[in-house]
């Protein structure tokens, strides 16, 4: 391993408290980051599936990958693996990630990754400074918020930090840095499905409730500081392509330029300050800096003047948007840090306590209704109410012990579920996490999340460059010269134009069928074993370059092979994406899927799509459409899936991998423990 | 005889109309560094008798603090483009942030001002700290020299000092205005190259995204050139 890895990944068992390591050359096959994730997943409790989320047996991963640590752009997130108990109806082997700086942190201190295997019998955290790793108590931690805790975590890791002073560390090293502290607030303490886990004021790992898992852990954060090096096998070749990026870059000059756009792909490609952070975006309202994760050069956060909703986000700013306070952006501010603080997952706060409010309105929640509840849902728009409703959901108290169990299984506990899907009233569209953008038209957003375990959560697949750039009413390419150069970017399935064709026919054919392998693969690789930020990369159309390319597919492998000294091509790396998805899938047949499962909520398929602007192939035209009034068809999507299957390797019969496809890969081990199981496709 | 108050309070007008830049540029840099060290809460701001007969550095990194975004991407380009590896402890820039803090408080931002009367320079027992006269007068290190008696750690008179201790060897380390990159192609034209600022080098670090003197202007934002798709890469079949 000439550069990217520190060598060894951190291995803590919390029953035994027993501390010890990985090889992360044993796992060099699956990239890093996610993909060295799932296969120590599979092979620490592979053959032991089924079993709960929250029992004991579970890991809980944070993987770092050769990127982090590294000035690479739009790289460094943090892949958090494991059964995830917020998804439904099973906990599936689920993913999220965070930005920040903590796998930055993690790196410097030596560690490619974290391995939590048990449960310890008391409250504890883990800290990691450089080689050394101890397990300490979280007396006078637990129970607080998740900033207190990263505050206080800091002061005990470093007692003598101060800002703008260096501080030492260990030995002789210094630093002038802040441990970074990724936790779980109130709400994963108390197990709930929505418990997120938090690094910064908001970076979230929103999904699957991992936060949750360390609650049932008793674990209550992990910190990492680290006075050491990430290597990059050629020093001369990474600057060189870090130097060459910066024509992707937004114009640090005229900032605010972006903004006159008033949709997101002009802003987001060109990765304006403020393209995210919708809670300051409408109106100046205080001065704020855009705030960047670790070496990311975009800066879609926001750190504000008057210090409120630091660092959030999108669906983390929207999340209380026109709710608690009828839309003033400063309660919305101030309710989504508290949504952060008590260390809830956005993502899913949103649908739960849009259902509450569903049920309210519909007469079936409330004092003396169906659904008792002690919460005065007729306060539903007082600045207060979204307190109140937090603290019931982290403190498990009345109505709330069920809402933190997530809008899925609080409407199956009330006997609603069936119907509340089928009708749309529950708009769960992937395994229990919330509808995004429509399936029936973003097909690769919503097939790629059937195709999951959650929602897929990309934007800057086709979702930001095609739809945004369309939706503006002001696209710089016409719907042809978006879909040729598009796919011209999609290597090894280049040169197909009608893989982003959006219209009736296009989102049933075989190009359709490549268009989502492709996500599937680049999300395992790039995203996740790369750990690349699902809302920078892949860039293959930008609005920064004269002739409108990005820096997709050249820009990945450049950088990675700067950085690791290996030679790998982005095809390379997309057939390592495949194997990592084969992986995850073949975990997830373990846990019991099938096919037959892998089919959209009755709404899909039954109600009228509201349209939304893509690239379209109608009569012999390129066009941008909105495909309104569009259903999906069920026949044509299972003929669509049969295709997919047979295309992936796997048995169209019941989706599983086939013993060939996994032997191909290289992973016999794992067809051998299908095959014991009898889940062998 | 005293200063009358009147004329203190026009000397400190004066002095307050300049900002950091506006030093550079009028070429002041002098009066620059003097003003920063009188301004800044200094541990040590030895005034030795030598003093008139270092030369000033010919320009220091300049920043707008504004701007940034914290991404430290100068700070990893920094120890890579010195060390080959990437390492922010080891960085001559230092960027401290606070998430949780209130903009503009949140981030300092820490890079050596080239001192006119260099503490560093002249508290080196040994010599290792210099005046590069062959390189713009910029202040450097000799890490073959350097003892590794912090005495210039201790003598920096910025918070936190500028000075940096590479830990791996025991020796000082400082801004160099980027003269020793031995991992980087871009290096090495400024002892040929007769009146070159030396700060102009360094706008590579300020154009890696965190703050100024960019001169990426996306083409959209100026005339929407006319648009004709490149032709097609050959096209790759899977197998």
């Amino acid at each position: 391993m000439k550069g990217g890895y520190t060598g060894k990944i951190l291995r803590v068992n919390l029953t035994d408290k027993s501390i010890g390591t990985i090889p992360t050359e044993k796992y060099l096959e699956f990239g890093g980051g996610h993909g060295m994730g799932s296969a120590i997943f599979f092979d620490l409790v592979g053959d032991q599936l089924p079993f709960e989320a929250f029992d004991p047996r579970n890991l809980i991963i944070l993987m770092a990958s050769p990127f982090s640590g590294t000035s690479t752009p739009g790289s460094g997130r943090c892949d958090v693996q494991g059964l995830g108990p917020m998804l439904y109806p099973i906990e599936w082997f689920g993913h999220s990630n965070f930005g920040g700086r903590f796998t930055a942190q993690l790196k410097f201190a030596g560690w490619d990754g974290i391995v939590v295997e048990g449960a310890s019998d008391k409250p504890c955290w883990i800290n990691i400074v450089n080689d050394k790793v101890t397990i300490e108590s979280a007396d006078g931690i637990w129970g607080m918020d998740t900033w207190d805790t990263q505050e206080e975590i800091a002061r005990r890791v470093i007692p003598s930090l101060k800002h703008g002073e260096w501080a030492e560390v260990d030995d002789d090293n210094y630093t002038t840095q802040v441990p970074a502290v990724v936790c779980c607030g109130p709400a994963g303490e108390t197990k709930s499905r929505l418990g997120a886990l938090l690094q910064g004021p908001g970076s979230q790992a929103a999904l699957c409730g991992f936060g949750g898992v360390f609650g049932s852990k008793n674990l209550k954060a992990i910190s990492a500081i680290g006075t050491g090096s990430v290597p990059i096998a050629d020093p001369k070749a990474f600057m060189e392509t870090r130097l060459w990026y910066r024509q992707f870059q937004w114009d640090v000059d005229n900032p605010r330029e972006g903004d006159r756009f008033i949709s997101g792909m002009y802003r987001v490609s060109a990765g304006a300050p403020s393209g995210g952070n919708v809670t300051n975006g409408q109106i100046p309202l205080v001065p704020a800096r855009a705030s960047a994760c670790a070496s990311c050069p975009r800066g879609c956060r926001m750190r504000l003047a008057s210090g409120d909703s630091n660092e959030s986000v999108c669906a983390g700013t929207m999340a209380f948007g026109g709710f608690g306070g009828g839309g003033n952006l400063k309660t919305t501010r101030k309710n989504n840090d508290l949504m952060q603080k008590y260390g809830f997952g956005h993502w899913q706060l949103i649908p739960t306590k849009n259902y509450l409010k569903s049920l309210y309105d519909r007469g079936l929640a409330g004092k003396g209704k169906k659904i008792e509840c002690d919460l005065p849902l007729d306060q539903w728009d007082s600045p207060a109410f979204p307190d109140m409703l937090m603290e019931a959901m982290a403190t498990r108290r009345g109505i709330g012990n069920d809402l933190t169990e997530g809008a899925a299984r609080f409407a199956k506990k009330y006997g609603l579920y069936e119907d509340d899907l089928k009708n749309g009233r529950l708009r769960l569209t992937y395994w229990g996490t919330s509808d995004h953008y429509d399936a029936r038209i973003e097909v690769e957003w919503g097939y790629g999340s059937l195709l999951g375990e959650r929602d897929l959560m990309l934007h800057m697949m086709a979702n930001y460059p095609l739809h945004w750039m369309a939706w503006s009413g002001d696209p710089f390419l016409t719907a042809e010269q978006a879909a040729k150069l598009y796919t011209d970017a999609m290597v090894p399935y280049n040169g197909d134009e009608f893989m982003a064709d959006y219209s009736e026919k296009g989102i049933y054919t075989d190009s359709k069928v490549k268009a989502v392998a492709w996500v599937k693969h680049y999300e395992k690789f790039w995203i996740g074993a790369g750990g690349f930020c699902g809302w920078r990369w892949p860039i293959c159309i930008t609005c920064t370059t004269e002739d409108r390319r990005g820096p997709t597919p050249e820009g990945e492998p450049r950088f990675w092979n700067a950085v690791t000294g290996q030679n790998l091509s982005f095809a390379d790396a997309m057939e390592i994406g495949h194997k990592i998805y084969t992986l995850d899938r073949s975990i997830w047949v373990l846990q019991g899927r099938h096919r037959n499962m892998e089919v959209f909520p009755d709404y899909i398929y039954d109600q009228p799509a509201m349209g939304s602007e893509m690239p379209m192939y109608i009569d012999g035209k390129w066009k941008y459409d909105a495909g309104r009034g569009r259903k999906l068809d069920r026949d044509k999507f299972e003929d669509w899936k049969t295709r997919f299957y047979k295309f992936e390797g796997y048995n169209p019969e019941n989706g599983w991998p086939t013993r060939n496809t996994l032997e191909g890969m290289g992973l016999k081990r794992v067809a051998d423990t299908m095959e014991s199981k009898g889940r062998l496709g | 005889m005293s200063k009358s108050k009147k004329t203190e309070k026009k000397e400190i007008t004066e002095k307050k109309k300049y900002s950091r830049r506006d030093f550079l540029t009028i070429g002041g840099a002098v009066v620059a560094a003097d003003v920063l060290i009188a301004t800044t809460p200094a541990r040590v701001a030895t005034a030795a008798p030598e003093v008139a007969s270092y030369p000033a550095s010919k320009g220091y990194l300049v920043y707008d603090s504004k701007k940034c975004i914290g991404c430290t991407t100068c700070m990893l380009s920094c120890s890579l483009v010195h060390y080959g590896e990437q390492n922010l402890s080891l960085s001559r820039i230092q960027i401290i942030q606070d998430s949780f803090g209130k903009f503009p408080d949140d981030i300092k931002i820490a890079v050596c001002r080239q001192c006119v009367t260099p503490p560093c320079v002249i508290n080196c027992p040994v010599g290792a700290a210099f005046v590069d006269t062959e390189n713009g007068n910029v202040r450097r290190i000799d890490q073959e020299k350097c003892i590794g008696c912090q005495k210039c750690l201790e003598m920096c008179p910025q918070q936190p000092h500028r000075v940096v201790w590479n830990h791996y060897i025991g020796k000082s380390s400082k801004c160099d205005l980027c003269i020793d990159t031995p991992y980087w192609n871009e290096k090495g034209d400024q002892k040929e190259t007769e009146g070159y600022d030396v700060n102009l080098r360094n706008e590579h670090w300020l154009n890696l995204g965190l703050v100024e003197n960019s001169t990426i202007v996306p083409p959209m934002y100026k005339n929407k050139p006319s648009f004709k798709v490149p032709p097609k890469p050959k096209a790759k079949a899977k197998s």
